[in-house]
Parts: C-alpha cells; structure tokens; sequence
C-alpha cells in the first residue's frame, strides 16, 4: 500500500487526478474568469497562478487576497493566521494594537456570517492579544 | 568541507545509539519563511535568487549554530554528491535541481536550511527518536536569530506568507519518521492511512513528497499549516503519533501471538538472506533490513545491534553506496557492492532467536 501526495505542480506530472486536493489553481480560476489580476510588484497575474499553482511574490498576497479566500478556506480549512509573529514585531504594542483591530472587524464579519465557531476563536484570540498588551 | 564529510562525520541519525528508539526514527521541523520585498525563487529573475542566496547564506553563517558547519551552492555539486543530500534529508530533490540553490547545514547535521528552494528560506531541524519539543526549540531559535536580520514577509492576517498556499500561515511543517511493520505486515496500514488523513495529517515515504513507503518506513506530518498556532500543531501530531505507535506495537504483539514459531522464521530468513546475497537491489535491502529492524526491537536480536541496522538502511542507498565507494557504478554494480557491504556488516550477528518483547 503506498500513498503519496503531489503538489498542483508535480501532480500534473505525475498524472495524479484526485481532484478534491490537487485542484488548487482551479478553484482560483472559477473564482475569477478572465486574467484580471496583476501584481504591481512582480508583475505575476491570475492567469500565471494558474499555471504554476504558486504565488509571484509577497504582494501577491495581498492581490490575490480576496480570490484566495476560497482556496485557502478549502486547502487549509482556516483562513486567518493563528501563531508565530517574527522575532521582535510581537512586542511592538503598535503591531498589537493593529492586529487586534483587524480581528475585531473580522469577529463583526464572522458575527454577522453567524459563523458562531470562528467568532468565538477570534474572540479568545483578540483576548489573548489584549491581555499580553497589559504590563504583567 | 565536502560532502564526503557529512558521510564519515558523526551525526544524529546514524551514530546516536542512545536516541534510537524501536517504530520511531526521527523527528523533524520544517519551517517555510520568505524576504520581505523580492519575489519568490520560482518567479525571481537569476539576479534576485542570487541576491537572496547573498543575503540569506550571510545572515546563516553568522549564526553560532552554524558555526564550522557546511555551506553548499547546489551549481557547484557533483550530481553524486547532491543526491547524497538528499538521500540523508538534508536538501530536497527540488533543491538539488535549483541553479542557485544553496544549503547550510550545522556540523552535527542536525540543522539545516535551504536557500532558494519553493521559498527563500526552508529551515529544518532533524533529531533522532522522537524528540518534536526539541526539535522545536532548535528551529525557534534559528527562526529568531534569522528573523531581525532578513525581514521576513509576514501579514498580520495570514502570517508567514509563502509561494504555495499550502504552507502560508506558520510555514510549519512537523513530522516524524516511522516505522510500522507490523501494521504493514497484518495489512492494517491502510486504515491507519485513512484515520491519519481525515483528521489532517499526511503519510509520505522515506523520501518524503512523492516518494513510496520502502522498508515499511512511513513519514507523518500535519497538512494545515493556517489558523492553528504551531504548539497546536504539535500537539495535533504528538496525540496521532502516540497512538500509531501504540498500534504499531498492539499489532506486533498479535502477530508475535497468532505466528508462533512462523514470526521468527520470517525474520531469520531475511537474515540469511542478507548475510548470504551475492546481489541486493535498495528495495530488496530495505524490506529485509526492516525485518531485522523490527528483530531488535522484540528481542529476537540483541537492541544494540538495531544502530548497525539504520545504518545500512541509509548507506545503502544508491548514492551513499557510491560515494562510500568513491566512483559512479551502474545498477548491478552497486547491488553487488550494497549486498557486499551487509554480508560485512552482518557478519557478526548473532542467530534470530524467538521474541521476548
């Protein structure tokens, strides 16, 4: 018995067709149907992510932001980052304080979606963040 | 420094005889990070990768836990000396192919980065046995001596952010190493498969992404890398890998019970055969190397005997079996010099007795 799992990229060598895991660049595409997206940075667009299944640059992210919700939401089951900030921005009560922001307008949105299980992770998160702002 | 220094060099994997432990080998931490400001390695021009690879091996070097360690320019490797790397896990195939890639691996072989792989940075720390709080720490502290000097492209939203969506988010990647056969043997792996992949986690081979399970060695890790923080992550994997190793164990033991005198047959005959083989291809090896693997564990073999074991299973791969040679050989000729390298080394093995576990 042997399983193995591809990326979109070596996938498509390797004749995988396993569509709920290898589609990746197709859930993009359905998302958006012409090649409308282009990254100011790196000049990498919709039509090259469906190509390669990877991203141009950093900035992508931010571009493709809205277009990848749904692919994230169906490779990785979340969409919002929970975890490790890099060394030294963690402590920067300015980082804080914009990160809790951004998860209060997401916690309206999740309220709103009445999507009541990630409401109350970003809750507990927005809680933790709050309380690591005070001096112990 | 070569690579036919990471070959004769003492290291974690194949000189730690008090880390070994029976089903599980190895534990390992991958962490994906990218620079702030330039384009992934499989989107940046040649003078963009070679301006990470500039930047990154700088900031590496300057790091005391890769302090007299190896660095590699994958440009300047034989092709028999990078598959040597990849065969011991310190670089991937993909690497190996990347004109400008590059790898600093830390003296004792324990940690090592790639540089220009799918993303600027793959930082790794490998331990033998499992030892997953450990191996965290050591890539933490890699992750933060790193960190200040590079600027990592980090959003707040999606966290470390990657050239795959598959690794976005922590960029952690943890795993073990197993091996499992008896669970293999009894024909419950593929249960295990199923139970291991509808709660998130994926079973790869030896080799990792793409490879097949040779010698019953399985490699585990989580597939989410989004929305869990990484100690949930951890402990995620640290319940799953507890409990196939209670499996494992459980199905050894019913093998051992249902076969009677058939269970230590099966494993002196792979002794034999190994002792006595004028021709052992790597799969042929790595099957019956994993019977005897399995003989030290239940005592069928003395425990102590299980390092000189792991040790054939990873030389006897078939570019170690022609760097330990020192020339390139066709295929025939490095099963004869594989098979010619366990008769020796299992000379002097003592007789499969019956098991005592």
């Amino acid at each position: 018995m042997t399983q193995v799992h591809y990326c979109e990229a070596c996938s498509q060598g390797k004749g995988a067709t396993d569509p709920a895991v290898f589609k990746l660049a197709d859930v993009l595409s359905a998302q958006s149907a012409s090649p409308s997206l282009l990254c100011p940075s790196c000049g990498f667009s919709d039509v090259d992510f469906r190509k390669r299944g990877r991203l141009g640059c950093p900035v992508c992210w931010e571009v493709f932001g809205d277009a990848l919700g749904g692919l994230l939401a169906k490779v990785q089951h979340e969409t919002v980052h929970h975890g490790r900030s890099p060394a030294g921005s963690a402590a920067d009560p300015a980082v804080l304080r914009a990160r809790i922001e951004s998860l209060r307008r997401e916690l309206d949105a999740a309220a709103r979606a009445e999507d009541f299980m990630a409401a109350a992770r970003l809750r507990d998160e927005i809680g933790r963040l709050e309380s690591s702002l005070k001096p112990s | 420094m070569s690579v036919r220094d990471i070959l004769s060099a003492e290291n974690e994997l194949t000189h730690m005889l008090g880390a070994q432990q029976a089903v599980v080998l190895s534990t390992r931490v991958r962490l994906a990070r990218n620079l702030a400001g330039l384009p992934f390695p499989g989107w940046a021009k040649p003078a963009q990768r070679e301006e990470v690879a500039t930047r990154c091996l700088q900031a590496l070097t300057a790091l005391p836990r890769f302090r007299r360690g190896h660095v590699f320019r994958m440009q300047e490797l034989s092709d028999l000396d990078r598959a040597v790397l990849v065969e011991r896990h310190l670089v991937s195939k993909e690497l190996a192919g990347a004109k400008t890639g590059a790898a600093v691996i830390s003296r004792d072989q324990t940690c090592s980065v790639m540089v220009n792989e799918e993303d600027h940075l793959r930082i790794q720390v490998v331990k033998a046995g499992w030892h997953l709080r450990s191996a965290w720490q050591l890539a933490e502290q890699l992750d933060d001596g790193l960190a200040p000097r590079l600027g990592f492209a980090f959003s707040d939203r999606l966290g470390y952010l990657t050239a795959c969506p598959t690794n976005v988010g922590t960029g952690l990647r943890a795993s073990a190493m197993l091996h499992l056969p008896a669970l293999c043997l009894s024909g419950h792996m593929d249960k295990v498969t199923r139970g291991l992949g509808q709660d998130g986690l994926a079973v790869r081979g030896w080799l990792g992404e793409s490879t097949e399970a040779a010698g019953n060695v399985f490699q585990i890790s989580n597939q989410q890398t989004l929305g869990h923080s990484e100690e949930d992550i951890m402990k995620h994997l640290s319940a799953w890998i507890k409990s196939v190793v209670e499996q494992e164990w459980n199905a050894r033991r019913r093998l051992v019970a249902d076969e009677g005198e058939k269970f230590a047959d099966r494993l002196a005959r792979s002794l034999g055969v190994l002792r006595h083989a004028r021709l052992l291809t790597s799969a042929e090896s790595m099957n019956m190397l994993s019977h005897l693997r399995l003989a030290c564990d239940m005592g069928c073999l003395p425990e102590e005997r299980r390092s000189v074991v792991d040790r054939l299973m990873i030389e006897g791969q078939p570019a170690h079996v022609q760097a330990l040679t020192g020339a390139e050989l066709d295929s025939d000729a490095r099963d004869a010099r594989r098979a010619a390298a366990v008769r020796e080394a299992l000379g002097e093995f003592p007789e499969v007795g019956p098991p005592t576990e």
